[in-house]
């Protein structure tokens, strides 16, 4: 976890006036400390799927990539996330929650906000109540601003403990819950309206309308979960450029199974085994083999122009990058 | 009200200021260098919405790419690949903009953040402070050209006590040759003038000098007018026609039989005049001619005792001087010194009336040259034909062409002319109460290096101090840089057409960004860019070609006539006055008289401009051969012979 230090935005100050208010005693954190959130934190692992194209896992050239391939997709949907440690109340951490979601849609090759749709942007204080003196009214004041109680039991009765580093992650936790919310929200409208494919930075099956529609496309950058074992394993991690893995299905606990693969963006020469590797998520299909070359090839068209200077630029497309500029400006 | 096209911004490192704001558009907002736009701002100052008037001086664009390097890391280095993209790179235009003017005027702020709106005619009219003299009462405003952008079309316009006087006078234009910009925008102007000065300003005219081609030698001719400039006519109300009241001046050439002008064409004679000086006229500015090793204090003595005791005068015989004089000509003059310096021989006499004979020697060698550099202006005869100084007529131009002739005649017409010019307004016996006199290739004549000559010293007098007379100086000329500061300087308004780089890059310059540069160096025919008095920032315009034939269109049509016989020639001067006037007549006039003859004759017709041009031009010749009736030489008388004479009969 990385704490950046950064002057109090105006969202900052205007929390902290009313937490001021409310809970004399706090302590102002001079510069408002931006945590930089680890994404997840499960730890990295290794599961099972089941194969759906063909009976083993195999890797498979995607068929028809070329330089003037066309992308089918007609929209790009990311979301964003700010955690700010702007006080502590004899040490609890009072955090100030950003979470935002678009949908950038590709007009004559240029990207731009989703009309139908507004950008969501979600201010909200996650404050362990339970370690707190009462506060007097929710939401708070006339901003209207929504606190998150971070210290409630879990399903097994217990609350978390009062060690600040804890209801520090516990935020950090609701944010991330915040912010997929959003995702889902925004993702779900866009399929309602059965619009032109849309990429979803990140997986697709926490909401069954999207998992379930075919005009989503979930990309997932990060790996701490593969859905592959042993021989497949290496199969995957020696997947060759323009390379996707056989099909297989993912049906987490909790969440809407859909077909997924692994796809090779780029040359992993002189790299890491992850470089340019990429999970995609699609919906239930008749054929699944012909829609994932389908969405590989699309996937691949992607790949310029770059997301640099993003560090994570040889998994990222350039749509993603440009909703999470816009997020970075509004939010 | 018209969309929002762009917002202002301001960051730490390119904040706003009270006189410079930055912008950003879409990509595809008509917005250009040159553009007026209109800030809106978001809070009340004082109880009032700020309202920011710019123009833009400068565009910025750039993508959200890093280094190049990573666009070519993208496409693999084949610039080919970057078209088969889906999505092409976030990309910004951002300007920044010149404050033009911000209401209101106090507290004076940096520009705030707000909506920017594209300028409307109404805003460009309060951009510019236009609105104070268009305004009901004081209506002086001269429609120079329109600004365009975007949508709007608005009017342009001079205040015309900022470009007539007395607030501000005088005109400068700067551009490169040969692009039909300098001499095309002031003829426009002239038009424009003619038709919006206002009447209870009182009258006005104009003088041009004609240094080079026939550019201003057909301006009562109609010129081409083509529809997008009728439109640009129309907008500005004034009529596509050419002057109506046109003279022309030239002198003769140096054989002095035909006029030494473009417009020397049998047809267009009928308002081409002769400018000839005799020996009265010249002397006056003899200083233009001789320069000062001609002209020590010896030799300026006797010029003024030439002058004050000599021309006009009845000098009779003084012991040196052998007969009786009365110099009014050149030739006059030569006589007298010819009989001046041959009494002081005979006698061996040193000097004359205190003046050394190498002085009168001297005197006399120069101004007897003055009618051989200046042939053809300057007439041994004394004959003048002169402008119309004390009848000058409202809304006319007089022109001077001057193009064909030697450098001293330039000088000695320019420097005579706006001497009379000046006397006159300060009389205020002009003919009319405002006088413009264009100048073209002001490096020339008012170079900012080089010596300090008449001419220089004439231009800088009336850019310095013409505007309290009326007396108001159009000027152009190809670099700026090179004019002298005092004369540009001066000049309250200044007009750019397109401009070299290297002009460009003189520090006269510095003060324009560099797109506006850019701009200015790229210009097409028919734009300027401006800057007047009320401008706080230079505008750029569109004007039309003038509804005048152009100097190649008209020459082309009205070819320049070739050296003709005397006979011919006589016949094409008298003709405008007498059509019936034929060869066969004038030969028969002529036929026993010297060409010298002939010539005075002629002009003193064409000065006089008869009625009966016939009988003034064959009465000249009487005055010549002698009236007399012969008288019957007395008989001798015959000696008788003596009466012893051996040889008598």
């Amino acid at each position: 976890m990385q704490l950046i230090n950064s002057g109090p935005d105006h969202a900052s100050r205007t929390a902290l006036k009313l937490l001021m208010q409310r809970l004399p005693g706090i302590s102002e954190i001079n510069t408002s400390v931006e945590v930089d959130s680890p994404g997840t934190f499960d730890q990295p692992q290794l599961r099972s799927a089941q194969i759906v194209e063909g009976s083993v896992m195999r890797a498979r050239k995607v068929p028809g990539v070329s330089r003037d391939m066309k992308s089918g997709f007609g929209a790009f949907l990311d979301g964003a996330q700010k955690v700010r440690l702007i006080a502590r109340h004899e040490g609890v951490p009072l955090v100030l929650g950003t979470t935002s979601a678009v949908v950038r849609v590709r007009v004559n090759r240029r990207l731009t906000t989703w009309g139908h749709q507004p950008p969501k942007v979600d201010f909200r204080l996650y404050l362990p109540l339970k370690y707190l003196p009462p506060l007097a009214d929710l939401p708070l004041g006339e901003t209207g601003l929504m606190v998150v109680d971070t210290s409630k039991a879990d399903a097994n009765g217990d609350y978390p403990s009062p060690h600040p580093q804890v209801l520090l992650d516990r935020a950090i936790r609701a944010i991330d819950q915040q912010r997929e919310t959003l995702e889902d929200q925004i993702a779900e409208a866009w399929c309602a309206r059965n619009e032109a494919p849309l990429f979803v930075d990140g997986g697709i099956n926490r909401s069954a309308v999207v998992a379930s529609s075919g005009c989503a496309v979930g990309v997932i950058k990060s790996h701490r979960t593969l859905y592959v074992e042993d021989d497949a394993l290496k199969i995957v991690l020696n997947l060759g450029v323009n390379e996707r893995s056989s099909v297989f299905k993912v049906s987490p606990r909790a969440r809407n199974s859909v077909l997924s693969c692994y796809l090779r963006q780029r040359s992993p020469e002189g790299h890491d085994p992850l470089w340019g590797l990429v999970r995609v998520e699609m919906s239930e299909c008749a054929n699944p083999s012909d829609r994932a070359d389908e969405i590989s090839r699309w996937i691949l068209a992607e790949k310029n122009p770059l997301a640099l200077p993003d560090g994570r630029w040889d998994k990222m497309s350039y749509g993603v990058r440009d909703c999470e500029e816009f997020l970075r400006a509004i939010s | 009200m018209s969309e929002a096209l762009g917002r202002v911004v301001a960051t730490e490192r390119k904040p706003n200021t009270p006189h410079e704001f930055h912008f950003w558009t879409a990509i595809d907002s008509p917005v250009g260098i040159g553009t007026i736009v209109r800030v809106d701002g978001a809070q009340p100052v004082d109880g009032h919405i700020p309202h920011i008037y710019g123009i833009v001086v400068e565009g910025f664009s750039y993508t959200d790419l890093q280094s190049p390097m990573h666009d070519v890391l993208g496409h693999d280095g084949s610039p080919s690949a970057a078209s088969f993209a889906a999505t092409e790179r976030a990309e910004i235009r951002l300007y920044t903009a010149a404050v033009l003017r911000q209401i209101p005027e106090e507290p004076l702020q940096p520009v705030p953040m707000g909506e920017v709106f594209l300028a409307e005619e109404q805003d460009v009219q309060v951009a510019l402070r236009m609105d104070g003299y268009l305004r009901e009462g004081a209506n002086t405003g001269i429609p120079v050209g329109v600004y365009r952008a975007g949508g709007t079309d608005a009017v342009i316009y001079l205040d015309a006590d900022f470009l007539l006087g007395p607030e501000a006078a005088h005109l400068n234009i700067t551009g490169m040759s040969g692009l039909a910009t300098k001499t095309s925008a002031v003829e426009w102007l002239l038009a424009s003038m003619f038709t919006h000065f206002p009447y209870e300003k009182g009258s006005i005219a104009a003088v041009a000098f004609n240094v080079k081609g026939p550019d201003l030698c057909y301006l009562d001719k109609p010129g081409r007018v083509e529809d997008t400039d009728e439109k640009l006519y129309e907008k500005m109300g004034v009529e596509p026609k050419p002057f109506s009241q046109v003279q022309y001046f030239a002198p003769y050439t140096a054989k002095g039989i035909s006029l030494n002008t473009f417009r020397n064409n049998e047809a267009l004679l009928d308002n081409v005049k002769p400018l000839t000086w005799g020996l009265r006229e010249v002397l006056q500015f003899a200083e233009v001619l001789l320069n000062k090793d001609d002209i020590d204090a010896k030799a300026d003595a006797l010029i003024d005792f030439i002058k004050e005791n000599v021309v006009d005068r009845e000098m009779v015989p003084d012991g040196v001087m052998s007969k009786k004089h009365r110099v009014q000509s050149f030739a006059d003059l030569d006589a007298w010194f010819r009989d001046v310096l041959q009494g002081m021989e005979k006698k061996d006499g040193e000097s004359w009336r205190t003046h050394h004979v190498a002085t009168i020697r001297k005197v006399r060698n120069r101004l007897s040259n003055i009618s051989t550099r200046c042939a053809g202006l300057v007439t041994d005869t004394g004959t003048v034909s002169d402008l119309p100084f004390g009848s000058f007529a409202d809304r006319a131009v007089y022109v001077v062409d001057v193009a064909n002739l030697e450098e001293d005649a330039q000088d000695l017409i320019f420097a005579r002319i706006v001497s009379k010019l000046r006397e006159h307004l300060e009389r205020r016996d002009l003919g009319v109460k405002h006088l413009v006199v264009f100048v073209d290739e002001l490096n020339k004549y008012a170079p900012g290096d080089g010596a300090d000559t008449y001419v220089r010293k004439m231009l800088l007098d009336i850019a310095e101090r013409g505007r309290y007379l009326g007396l108001v100086l159009f000027s152009a000329q190809q670099f700026r840089s090179q004019v002298h500061r005092r004369v540009v300087g001066n000049s309250g308004t200044a007009l750019f057409g397109r401009m070299d780089a290297d002009e460009l890059s003189t520090p006269g310059y510095t003060v324009l960004s560099p797109a506006t540069k850019t701009k200015l160096a790229t210009l097409e025919k028919g734009q300027l860019m401006i800057r007047h008095p009320h401008f706080t920032q230079p505008i750029f315009v569109r004007f039309p070609r003038p509804a005048v034939m152009q100097g190649r269109e008209g020459a082309e049509k009205y070819p320049q006539a070739a050296e003709v016989s005397l006979d011919v020639a006589v016949l094409r001067s008298l003709r405008p006055l007498d059509p019936s006037i034929t060869l066969a007549w004038v030969q028969e006039i002529t036929a026993l008289y010297t060409d010298d003859e002939v010539i005075k004759a002629r002009n003193a017709t064409l000065i006089a401009r008869p009625e009966n041009a016939k009988a003034y031009f064959a009465s000249q010749f009487k005055r010549i051969v002698s009236a007399q009736s012969p008288v019957r030489p007395m008989a001798a008388s015959i000696k008788s012979a003596p009466d012893d004479d051996p040889y008598g009969f």
